[in-house]
């Protein structure tokens, strides 16, 4: 930048109050009209369509629960046919996974982490908008084919060799498997924002060791995500390969061999769960410090859990597989790994724990859903605990008492502080208070639903009920379980209708929050409800780990960005210390280009080999498009 | 300012990484190894699961070192500004942490011979 471009140029310094503010939000507003829309690049924009698509899909993949567990309440029944059945419980698997529990993680976090580090925008945020097309067009892309009867139908894990073409000669398989490679991009793109602006654009003065316990979960998540995604784009992009060209990479017949598969599935399989759950304790973590009225107890602890248990996830793999052969000296040192992950969960839940008890808790909405977290989470964890000794995997493998352990795990250690946080960051959201009447109905509904559901569901595994079995005979002595477990299924069902309705029924007429109506201490209260595009007037200093709690009425501040152009402040990566002011990117149309040039690529890949030829030069053109130095801002100067 | 601020080089992030990495190598070692313990000696991944251990717990002695005058601070004050301190304390609690994961996995080989299928 030259000296006279430095002269002529406006900071905040200069302005104040009203004037700042609307200069700013001139320049970090998404344009209007719906060309402005599919530009935007605001982190809250993009943020909430993601959690928005993200709940649609949880109310699709819930649907066909309700429709799996009518068609298993009783013995014989005709609901579903078999076919449709296999279909239903892998769309099931892939939507609530692929489709909903990662991607709605991520979608909280490309919200508030910004907002929690104190910054303007996220990293990267035109790859933001990419990742929110990319996750759109994939999730679409499994869902019409389904309604046209193209739906997956090999378990959301796809083993081959059932889902090579010898055995699934249809599309479906390959449905699956790109559906993959649209969400895992979209993850890792996410990923790659969160870290990045996890490292390098917190508010001067959060230093390491003042990083909100929600943003160190999202950044232990992202590394996990990067870590473990590439290992279930090459098995699905091997798998496509297979079924299309012809390789080779899972039959042994021709040197390849399916447990290869499995392998490269689970690396990613196993971490997925945790890249599910981590989010959850972070969530956890936040909620519980705000309404137990002190700071969460063994901050340090806490955050070395999420480091080990970020690496730990890691080494587990092999325990799903353990009926597969291996040696048992293998077997033996996945066993241990898996149950000593026990170890950093329940220093945390033990943080917890403590914190309730030497706080002064308020058992509002959001609280009610992180005990409940606790209570279901723990029971999830010792099952947990006995299908990691090989003797009771190989009892319980493939039964329902693994759907009970994992549906325990996954919705108790997720879903319930998912709630919690839409209970508790709506407010800031939306700028509206949820009912707390209704809020206590949802818990309730949802917690005994839940149990009534899924720890029948315990016993049905361990009398030798099957996984995936769309039917059984009245000899069996399944019925009444089974018919347990559907009422509960109802039962919870109906929590979420409630939670759907106490949404809806909030923006139009809920209490207005005001910018902290909890009393919270992080970063992301200390501006309005909702936030302005550009986040803060102007950028937080912070000198604790509670910042708000320190002194909420003066919050230390930096001046010194511009108001002309849109700026974010870059900082050291372990001290925080401000470092160099950096233009962030315009709103822009090619980041929704380019995910309409990749889908087309991506869905061409799987019909022909040909599509690499013609499916490539739109995403170079679109690419280069995005990139192109004219013309914005931050080029010319 | 604490000692590991005072002397920045100090490997005060050792434990962090020395500890997830030995335990990494472990187990990758010692399933890598099982053919070969199998046939020879049995005491291949015995002394793979020592070896590493002590050397998660080296990363453990590392960080407590660059730690030793900030330990306290770190957990009697909510303030937080001393991430090397805050590194090294992670540090401390890792490489226990994941020494404890080899000790685990020492004792299976123990118990378990390489040579079973």
């Amino acid at each position: 930048m030259t000296v006279m471009a430095e002269e002529r140029e406006l900071r905040d310094d200069a302005l104040n109050g009203l004037e700042l503010s609307t200069r700013l939000d001139r320049i970090w507003r998404t344009p209007p009209g719906l060309l402005g829309a599919l530009m935007s690049v605001d982190h809250k924009v993009v943020g909430r369509r993601y959690i928005v698509t993200a709940f649609t899909f949880l109310l699709l993949g819930g649907i066909l629960a309700i429709l799996m567990r009518i068609q298993l309440a009783g013995p014989e029944k005709t609901f579903l046919s078999a076919d449709k059945y296999n279909q239903i419980f892998t769309m099931h698997g892939s939507t609530m996974m692929f489709l909903f529990a990662v991607p709605v993680m991520e979608a909280f976090a490309v919200y508030l982490v910004p907002l929690m580090v104190g910054t303007r925008s996220i990293a990267f945020p035109r790859l933001n908008a990419f990742s929110y097309w990319m996750f759109l067009f994939g999730g679409c892309f499994l869902w019409i084919s389904f309604a046209l009867n193209v739906g997956p139908d090999v378990g959301w894990f796809a083993y081959v060799p059932l889902s090579s073409l010898q055995y699934t000669p249809t599309k479906r398989p390959d449905v699956w498997a790109q559906m993959i490679t649209f969400t895992e991009v979209a993850a890792l793109a996410v990923a790659v924002e969160i870290v990045v602006t996890v490292f390098k654009l917190r508010a001067p003065g959060m230093t390491l060791d003042r990083i909100p316990l929600f943003v160190w979960a999202m950044l232990v998540t992202s590394f996990l995500v990067m870590f473990a995604m590439p290992s279930i784009m090459v098995a699905s992009t091997s798998l496509i390969l297979d079924r299309l060209v012809s390789t080779r990479f899972y039959d042994s017949s021709s040197g390849g061999h399916p447990l290869l598969w499995q392998h490269l599935f689970w690396f990613f399989g196993h971490p997925e769960v945790y890249i599910i759950f981590i989010p959850g304790t972070g969530m956890v973590s936040a909620i519980l410090a705000t309404f137990a009225r002190r700071p969460v107890i063994g901050y340090p602890v806490v955050i070395l859990s999420l480091i080990a248990t970020g690496f730990l996830s890691f080494g587990l793999w092999v325990h799903h597989m353990f009926v597969t052969g291996l040696p048992q000296l293998g077997a033996g040192l996945f066993t241990a790994s898996s149950m000593l992950i026990a170890v950093p969960s329940g220093l945390q839940i033990f943080c917890w724990l403590a914190t309730l008890w030497d706080g002064r808790p308020v058992y509002r909405t959001p609280l009610l859903f992180v005990v409940g977290f606790i209570v279901i989470f723990v029971l999830g964890g010792l099952s947990g605990v006995m299908v990691a000794s090989v003797p009771i995997d190989t009892q319980v493998h493939d039964t329902y008492f693994v759907v009970a352990h994992f549906h325990y795990v996954l919705i108790g250690g997720a879903v319930f502080p998912l709630i919690g946080a839409v209970y508790y960051w709506f407010p800031k959201i939306t700028g509206r208070m949820l009912s707390e009447r209704l809020g206590r109905w949802n818990f309730w509904l949802a917690f005994v639903g839940f149990n009534v559901a899924f720890f029948p569901m315990h016993i049905l595994g361990l009398i030798g009920m099957p996984r995936r079995v769309y039917t059984y005979t009245p000899e069996m002595d399944w019925a009444h379980l089974n018919l347990l477990s559907s009422a509960g299924a109802a039962i919870f069902a109906i929590s979420f209708a409630l939670l759907l309705v106490n949404v809806l029924m909030s923006l139009r007429a809920g209490t207005l929050a005001g910018d902290n109506p909890w009393d919270a201490s992080t970063l992301e209260w200390a501006t309005s409800s909702p936030p302005p595009p550009q986040n803060f007037d102007r950028i937080p200093v912070v000198k604790h780990r509670d910042p708000l709690w320190l002194d909420s009425a003066s919050l230390p501040v930096v001046a010194g960005l511009s108001v002309e152009r849109r700026e974010v402040l870059l900082t050291s990566l372990a001290e925080a210390e401000p470092q160099i002011r950096e233009a962030s990117p315009e709103p822009s149309i090619w980041p929704l280009l380019t995910a309409i040039a990749t889908t087309v690529f991506f869905i061409g890949s799987i019909f022909t080999p040909w599509a690499v030829l013609w499916g490539t030069p739109p995403m170079a053109v679109t690419l280069i498009g995005w990139f192109w130095p004219g013309g914005s801002k931050e080029d010319e100067q | 300012m604490t000692a590991a601020e005072r002397h920045p080089k100090l490997l005060y992030w050792a434990g962090v990484a020395l500890g997830p990495l030995a335990w990494g190598i472990n187990l990758q070692g010692v399933y890598a190894l099982a053919h070969f313990s199998c046939e020879t000696t049995k005491l291949t991944g015995t002394i793979m699961s020592v070896a590493l251990a002590i050397v998660a717990l080296a990363g453990t002695a590392i960080s407590a070192r660059a730690v030793r005058r900030g330990v306290g601070a770190e957990w009697a004050d909510a303030q937080g500004g001393g991430p090397r301190t805050f590194m090294a304390w992670l540090g401390v609690g890792s490489g226990v942490l994941f020494a404890l994961v080899i000790a685990n996995q020492l004792a299976a080989s123990l118990v378990i011979s390489p040579c079973l299928r």
